[in-house]
């Protein structure tokens, strides 16, 4: 291996990035960056860009989720769960990119170490699975209830309120309190992060070992089909769109409430008129239920701070409410038979197992299904849960302290918050403080943290025009991590495919990308590059759509489409769940769709193979 | 007795009537399965024939007094015995009853003189199971009664090659045990052809049909004179894994001069052109499908797109036959009585080599 591909990505310790980049290194924490000190086991490694978590350049604050899984992911591995020859995944920021590398396995003895506290680990959770799955949702709304309950002031008070000093004092006031606060939220987001992988890597490997079996009883059978056989219909990441289906049946149903969401008028011009009729009154009260938590939907994937979410940006909510309800006068269904869905995955498996020629297989089959089934809805649970309810709640208790430095002429924009590390707001708040706390008139230095902001805003936008290397180091003999195998799909043919990309420019000249083939079928339309959500007022009819990635806040879109390309996802992604159940061809985790694609292209999307091509470029 | 029987009216249990190859075209409509329409004139028919004529008893003797090991005494015995059933007179109920049921095979067709092909199927008493592959004749593009009459007296008289005396002999099949049927069944008018399997040849993946096809008659494709088109198919989800479109060069068609066929050159804007639409591969899937299920077990099949007839009328099933290559090496399990937990462990263990 190494002597046949490796070593031709760059070494780690030697990449440049382009000089529009300088300073780069100081929004992240310094053990993120290649050092000396770990020079030669750096070198060693296999570093590869993480398109999946970190597909743009890394906003200091929007580190955090990264740094919380870097540490939750491996200990599941390494020290939970014990999956024995695997190690965790490390980390490397690289101008404004993370790298990622599976760590090789350890030495044998610690191998066969692992593999006897595997066995009474892992076995005790598939057979306790229901059971620990509603007591992780327990602690886990409780630690968003815990976040939602911070207080953060806005605006520090000349005095402190008289209660807090009569009848006794408090002892600390608004100075220590916001300092508390942001602690408390950091740390609440590092501990729901650990809760995020409590059951994940194991549904990870037991896809892996589904996806296995099947492949040895079927030798050619798709990833969409081991995919289907696993989906599951009844799971949380599909609520929102379910509640909005409801809501838009209220408000066919009720008096007056269709008439005015059709209308071309703003999401509070609608909610005032909305208010002046009882019917009106009742729907927005049904909307208010449905939105905690079903509506903590984030814009795109949950891990970046410009997304926003259907609760900051309620005309994205609105908008698929305006289109169900023309639908429905129109008579179409709008809901996704579940059922249906059910039924039909029930019956993919029946036909595959009645392919299945010795009892023996037969009986292993099964064993291999009633696994997977057992757990496999965790991954797409835990999903609406952390990425997106969670995650909303974050961003919105973080922009509270935003407003705070804003208010306090420290800052000038609320989301310049995000420019700073997690290591670095106590900084700003404590300075924030200290001159609170000092009296009136004292100076404080907005200047230079103002100047930070502007410096790393233009960082992110030359390293958003930067096509960093796809890999670094030297490719591993073999892996056995689960999460680098299904999740990012690291195989010979991707480690070649990504030395392809070393030193190539992409865009105009390329007319075929490849990807995964993640529904079946094929489809030629106009392209449409969406690369966030509020631009999709912009897609039409029959378009083919190609974005980023895609969460459950696009579901209403794909009734509209002809076929989805994406830059990111595997076959058990969000788009290539939907296009399968829409019978839309589908070709997801391109990696470079939305940058090779321009809107207008007209392209073709062969959900069989997973080939995008270019038939004829936008004039 | 019956001197000929339509394929409808055939089964599996017809075999020692009719034989093998017409026997399973009556099973595959049974099955559902569309083929070519016509009608087998049965080893009753044959046996009337050597009997009434008188010749059973010459052939019998003329083949005790054969020397096997002597080439030159089997050509000579093989010349005698076909001269005889070639210039025999074939009783009059026989010649009138296949003359009746070529006029309602032009009846069925809509066609006055329709071709047909004649083909032999040799079957032995007691041993159904008995292969005579490639020695029976095959004569196409026949048409008119009495081309057709001659041609079943000429499948007849291939009982007797060399070759077919030979391998009775080698093989201990009584001479007297072994008959011969012949079909006669409209010829299919193909604009292209080929052959599919249920399960996945190269890799012997039980969930797949693989089509191979090329344009005009089958030939091309069974002799592998030309790359096919080739298609892969999930039995299950109906994806079509893999699709490849070949140059095809040359295809086989119908001699319009004879009574055989010739390779002619494709032209050229028609060589990389798919020989298949879509809904044509679905459709031939899902006959693919029922032959599997209707047999149990995996099934080898030829079949023909008719341009004759519209869609999907146009799709005929000219033969199936058991797949034995893989059904006969994976007999047993494989992966054997593993619990979930098993399997996890085994997972988990895995490292995956990247090269």
């Amino acid at each position: 291996m190494a002597d046949d591909i490796g070593g031709r990505f760059p070494d780690p310790h030697e990449y440049q990035v382009p000089p529009e980049l300088e300073g780069w290194e100081e929004m992240y924490p310094s053990h993120y960056l290649f050092s000396k000190e770990r020079e030669t086991w750096e070198k060693q490694q296999f570093w590869y860009l993480d398109k999946i978590h970190a597909p743009e350049p890394m906003p200091p604050l929007d580190l955090i989720f990264q740094e919380a899984w870097q540490i939750s992911l491996s200990q599941y591995t390494t020290r939970v769960f014990c999956i024995p020859p695997a190690q965790g995944i490390a980390q490397r920021m690289v101008g404004c990119y993370m790298y990622i590398c599976a760590i090789a396995p350890p030495p044998d003895e610690v191998i066969a170490e692992k593999a006897e506290q595997f066995g009474k680990r892992v076995f005790y959770v598939f057979d306790h699975y229901d059971e620990l799955w509603d007591k992780w949702l327990i602690k886990f709304k409780a630690i968003g209830k815990e976040m939602e309950a911070v207080e953060v002031p806005t605006e520090l008070p000349k005095f402190v309120p008289e209660d807090q000093v009569i009848p006794a004092p408090t002892g600390c006031y608004v100075s220590y309190d916001i300092l508390e606060a942001f602690d408390k939220v950091a740390n609440q987001m590092i501990k729901a992060w650990q809760y995020h992988f409590e059951m994940l890597n194991l549904t990870y490997l037991a896809y892996l070992m589904f996806g296995d079996v099947s492949r040895k009883l079927f030798p050619g059978i798709s990833e969409s089909a081991i995919g289907k056989m696993v989906a599951g219909a009844y799971v949380s990441m599909f609520r929102p769109e379910e509640e909005l289906c409801r809501l838009s049946r209220l408000a066919v149903s009720s008096r007056g409430v269709a008439d005015i969401l059709k209308s071309d008028m703003t999401v509070d011009q609608k909610k005032a008129e909305l208010e002046k009729i009882p019917d009106g009154k009742h729907w927005l009260e049904e909307f208010e239920k449905a939105s905690d938590p079903w509506f903590y939907v984030s814009c795109g994937s949950g891990w970046f701070h410009h997304e926003g979410s259907w609760l900051t940006q309620l005309d994205i909510p609105y908008s698929y409410i305006k289109s169900y309800v023309e639908r429905l006068e129109n008579g179409e269904t709008i809901e996704r038979s579940l059922d249906k869905l059910d039924k039909e995955r029930d019956e993919t498996v029946a036909s595959y197992r009645e392919l299945i020629k010795t009892d023996e297989d037969r009986k292993a089959f099964d064993e291999a299904y009633k696994t997977i089934r057992t757990i496999y809805r965790y991954a797409e649970d835990h999903l609406f849960w952390v990425e997106h309810w969670l995650h909303t709640i974050w961003f919105a208790k973080i922009r509270k302290f935003g407003k705070l430095l804003v208010n306090n002429g420290m800052i000038n924009e609320v989301d310049d918050i995000f420019m700073f590390t997690r290591y670095e707001i106590p900084e700003l708040l404590t300075e924030l403080s200290t001159g609170w706390a000092l009296g009136v008139d004292i100076p404080l230095r907005s200047d230079y943290y103002k100047a930070k902001v502007s410096k790393r805003r233009k960082i992110l936008e030359a390293a958003g025009n930067w096509n960093p290397t796809p890999a670094l180091g030297v490719p591993p003999a073999e892996v056995a991590e689960p999460f680098t195998i299904m999740l990012w799909g690291v195989t010979t043919d991707k480690v070649k495919e990504w030395l392809k990309g070393v030193g190539e420019v992409g865009g105009e000249g390329v007319s075929e990308i490849k990807g995964f083939a993640s529904s079946a079928g094929v489809a030629e339309g106009p392209a449409r590059v969406l690369r966030v959500l509020k631009d999709l007022v912009n897609l039409q009819p029959g378009e083919v759509l190609v974005c980023p990635t895609t969460n459950p806040s696009w579901a209403p879109v794909f009734t509209k489409i002809k076929g989805a390309v994406t830059d990111i996802g595997g076959l058990t992604s969000h788009a290539a769940i939907v296009c399968r159940e829409y019978g839309i061809p589908s070709v997801t985790g391109t990696g470079v769709a939305t940058s090779t694609i321009k809107t207008g292209d007209l392209v073709r999307v062969d959900g069989d193979t997973g080939v995008v091509t270019i038939v004829e470029r936008a004039k | 007795m019956d001197y000929i029987l339509n394929f409808e009216d055939l089964d599996k249990n017809s075999l020692p009537a009719v034989g093998g190859k017409n026997a399973s075209l009556g099973e595959m409509i049974k099955a559902g399965t569309r083929v070519p329409p016509g009608f087998a004139v049965t080893t009753d028919s044959y046996l009337s024939f050597i009997t009434q004529t008188g010749i059973k008893d010459t052939i019998l003797n003329v083949l005790s007094n054969l020397d096997k090991d002597e080439v030159d005494s089997l050509n000579r015995t093989s010349e005698s015995i076909q001269d005889l059933v070639l210039h025999a007179t074939m009783p009059d109920e026989i010649q009138k009853a296949i003359a009746e049921g070529y006029a309602r095979l032009c009846e069925t067709c809509g066609v006055t003189d329709v071709q047909v092909a004649v083909r032999s199927s040799a079957t032995a008493e007691d041993l159904p199971t008995a292969s005579f592959a490639g020695q029976q004749d095959t004569y196409l593009c026949q048409s008119g009664a009495e081309r057709i009459i001659s041609s079943v007296r000429r499948c007849w008289a291939s009982l007797f090659t060399p070759r077919a005396i030979d391998y009775r002999n080698k093989n201990n099949f009584p001479h007297e045990k072994v008959y011969i049927s012949v079909g006669v069944q409209k010829m299919v008018n193909s604009r292209a052809a080929g052959v599919m399997f249920t399960l996945n040849p190269t890799n012997g993946d039980p969930s797949k049909v693989v089509i191979e096809g090329s344009w005009g008659l089958g030939e091309t494709v069974v002799s592998g004179s030309v790359n096919p088109d080739k298609f892969v198919v999930d039995k299950v989800i109906l994806e079509t894994s893999e699709k490849t479109i070949s140059a095809k060069h040359i295809k086989c068609v119908y001699d319009p001069a004879g009574e055989g066929t010739m390779d002619v050159d494709v032209e050229p804007e028609m060589q990389s052109r798919c020989c298949l639409e879509d809904r044509e591969i679905k459709e031939l899937v899902r006959i693919a499908k029922n032959i599997e299920t209707h047999y149990g077990r995996p099934m080898d099949i030829e079949w023909a797109i008719d341009e004759d007839f519209s869609f999907p009328e146009n799709i005929f099933i000219v033969q199936a036959r058991p797949e034995t290559v893989w059904s006969q090496r994976q007999k047993g399990p494989m992966i054997g009585t593993k619990s979930g937990y098993q399997l996890l462990m085994d997972q988990a263990m895995k490292r995956i080599k990247l090269q």
